[in-house]
């Protein structure tokens, strides 16, 4: 009733700026359309587009070179994906990967904000030079990760040489799946930092005062007021890490080529550790291989688990996730 | 009185093992970058040398002169920055646009688009990668920039979701005085709302031109040798003129490529912060 009365009085209006067939809301859905007109060709040309030809090139035979041999295979590139005896370690070395970063990245980034999250003298600068990793490109802080762990000449072992001599641990080798966590934890430790510390300073102070008067230690006021107040920030975090440690691939291309070799041969002339052969990974060295309908049906695979894991963490977040008023003032 | 002391003295203890945690931490992240600087500094042979050798004996600045004459460091390095500079700028003012649709055109369309934002903020890159490789293998765009501006106009669903969160707080009554004194969406567009957005543009940009300048896959997956971008330029070898590989220059020149990025991180840190602050993470 309310809104025909309010469409009619706007349709008045536009009468009186004599447009005559658009009400005022008509009008501004059209400008959403017109403003809104780069994330929609985003989406449709850039993103639904490519991977439903995407899809449609996992069912055929497509190898990048003519059109005259490709055929329309059914299901067939699935099947062979679940045959394939190197997909079975790389999932398995993924879901390794996502087990050790997304802990260790959201324990310590959390920790350090919690650290900085009161009136240090210094902790500005602290904050900046945290940071200062996440803005270096994957090449730089590879590079820069190369020359630690590195078997012979790297620092750690040589660092770890002076207590115990001749310690030759191959970190970019057998162990290539710890050093990359590592690696990947000092890159993103800054970013973590700065969300957490975002979180933390939009819990009113007044609350955490007045359970400190009430008798609260410092426990019981991180366990009751912090942990679920910051809960939200928790959940985010937990889906953009578990979620993008499935896309891995540039860290591991690039931690595989030996020091002061080219990236390019990364694919073509050096294997990539076991340890650190991700399913992505894999599915990159199928498209450098030019077998783009298999490599599409792997990356959908990819996708499909990706959704899968989105959905339940969406569903698992009203079991743990506090949605309080407080998050409400936020929003 | 003695339980004051006692508090003073374990707030003291507090206090000393916090910056005891937090130099640990310091050093854990500054040893790294040390280590690359002084390591950039070395001879091939003391970067392999076995036993470590930690510091070079004659710090070798030549290096990073090799680093300028041995590649065409300087061709590639301007070619990065022009596309990253264009395609950044353009991305940046599409996603305001779009931001700005999805803060203040709260109609129907917007409800059934929005949630398709969401989900491309959580989509990992890598997923759409490829098939817009295979599209654009197709339609015989690869090796040419068209991708990189492709994507820009495209706008990027994170900073069209910095833009919307800053804009939703805009006061309406801007917005509805400027259109009582007859001005178009337009123009309250580009005259009220993008000069008021200083801390998301400038925030978006930087993380704009980080992206593209330090992106190493679209480049390899797109470009020739002749026509790539810095990040792949570096980590193909730098060899001297017997053809023997310098690591070390190699090392240097990751140096030379980082310094524009901790320049403009320093420039524009106040910013970053507040925008990631502000908008980067409610919803």
């Amino acid at each position: 009733m309310s809104t025909s009365v309010s469409q009619s009085l706007s349709g008045l209006q536009a009468r009186a700026v004599s447009r005559p067939r658009l009400t005022r809301s008509q009008r501004r859905e059209i400008w959403f359309f017109i403003f809104s007109a780069p994330f929609l060709f985003g989406l449709i040309a850039l993103t639904l587009f490519p991977m439903g030809y995407g899809f449609y090139t996992s069912l055929t035979n497509w190898d990048g070179l003519s059109d005259l041999n490709t055929q329309f295979i059914g299901l067939q590139n699935y099947a062979q994906a679940l045959k394939d005896p190197n997909v079975f370690p790389a999932v398995k070395q993924t879901l390794l990967f996502m087990a050790l970063n997304v802990p260790a990245w959201i324990i310590f980034s959390f920790a350090l904000a919690l650290l900085l999250n009161r009136d240090l003298k210094g902790s500005g600068l602290l904050r900046t030079l945290f940071y200062l990793p996440t803005i270096l490109p994957a090449v730089a802080v590879v590079m820069i990760w190369k020359i630690i762990l590195d078997r012979n000449s790297g620092l750690l072992n040589g660092l770890l040489s002076l207590l115990r001599p001749g310690t030759a641990i191959p970190w970019l080798g057998q162990y290539a799946l710890q050093g990359l966590v590592v690696t990947m934890v000092w890159g993103g430790l800054g970013w973590g930092m700065v969300v957490f510390l975002a979180g933390l300073q939009g819990i009113p102070a007044e609350l955490i005062e007045s359970a400190k008067i009430d008798g609260a230690n410092s426990w019981h006021v991180f366990r009751n007021i912090t942990l679920p107040l910051m809960s939200p920030v928790l959940f985010f975090q937990l889906v953009m890490a578990l979620i993008g440690s499935f896309q891995q691939l540039v860290y591991p291309l690039l931690m595989a080529t030996p020091l002061g070799l080219g990236g390019e041969t990364s694919v073509i002339g050096f294997t990539i550790p076991n340890g650190i052969r991700f399913f992505m990974v894999y599915t990159y060295e199928r498209i450098r291989q030019s077998t783009y309908g298999y490599a599409l049906a792997l990356l959908w695979l990819l996708f499909v688990a990706i959704v899968a894991l989105a959905a339940l963490l969406f569903w698992s977040e009203k079991f743990w996730v506090y949605k309080g008023d407080i998050e409400e003032q936020n929003a | 009185m003695n339980t004051n002391k006692w508090t003073s003295f374990t707030n003291k203890l507090n206090r000393w093992l916090i910056y005891a945690g937090l130099i640990l931490v310091l050093i854990f992240i500054l040893i790294p970058v040390g280590w690359l600087l002084v390591s950039s500094l070395k001879k091939p042979s003391e970067l392999l040398a076995y036993p470590i050798a930690f510091f070079p004996q004659v710090p070798q600045w030549n290096n990073y002169i090799l680093v300028f004459t041995r590649q065409p460091f300087i061709q590639v390095a301007l070619r990065t920055a022009v596309l990253a500079i264009t395609a950044g700028t353009i991305q940046v003012f599409t996603s305001a646009m779009c931001g700005y649709a999805f803060a203040r055109y709260r109609g129907r369309g917007n409800k059934i688009v929005f949630p398709f934002v969401v989900a491309l903020l959580i989509l990992p890159p890598i997923v759409t990668l490829i098939p817009q490789f295979i599209v654009y293998t197709r339609l015989h765009l690869t090796n040419t920039y068209f991708p990189w501006y492709l994507a820009a106009l495209g706008a990027n669903a994170y900073f069209v979701f910095m833009f919307r969160q800053f804009f939703y707080g805009f006061p309406r009554e801007l917005e509805e005085a400027a259109e009582i004194d007859g001005c178009g969406p337009l123009r309250i567009f580009l005259q009220i709302f993008l000069p008021n957005a200083q801390p998301v543009l400038a925030t978006a940009f930087i993380f704009a031109l980080t992206g593209i300048w330090g992106d190493y896959l679209t480049p390899i997956l797109y470009l020739s040798e002749n026509k790539t971008l810095l990040a792949v330029k570096i980590t193909t070898s730098y060899l001297d003129p017997k053809g023997m590989a310098l690591p070390t220059v190699s090392l240097a020149a990751n140096v030379v490529f980082m310094v524009p990025l901790v320049i403009l991180f320093f420039l524009g840190q106040k910013y970053i912060m507040k925008g990631v602050v502000t908008s980067g993470l409610k919803g």
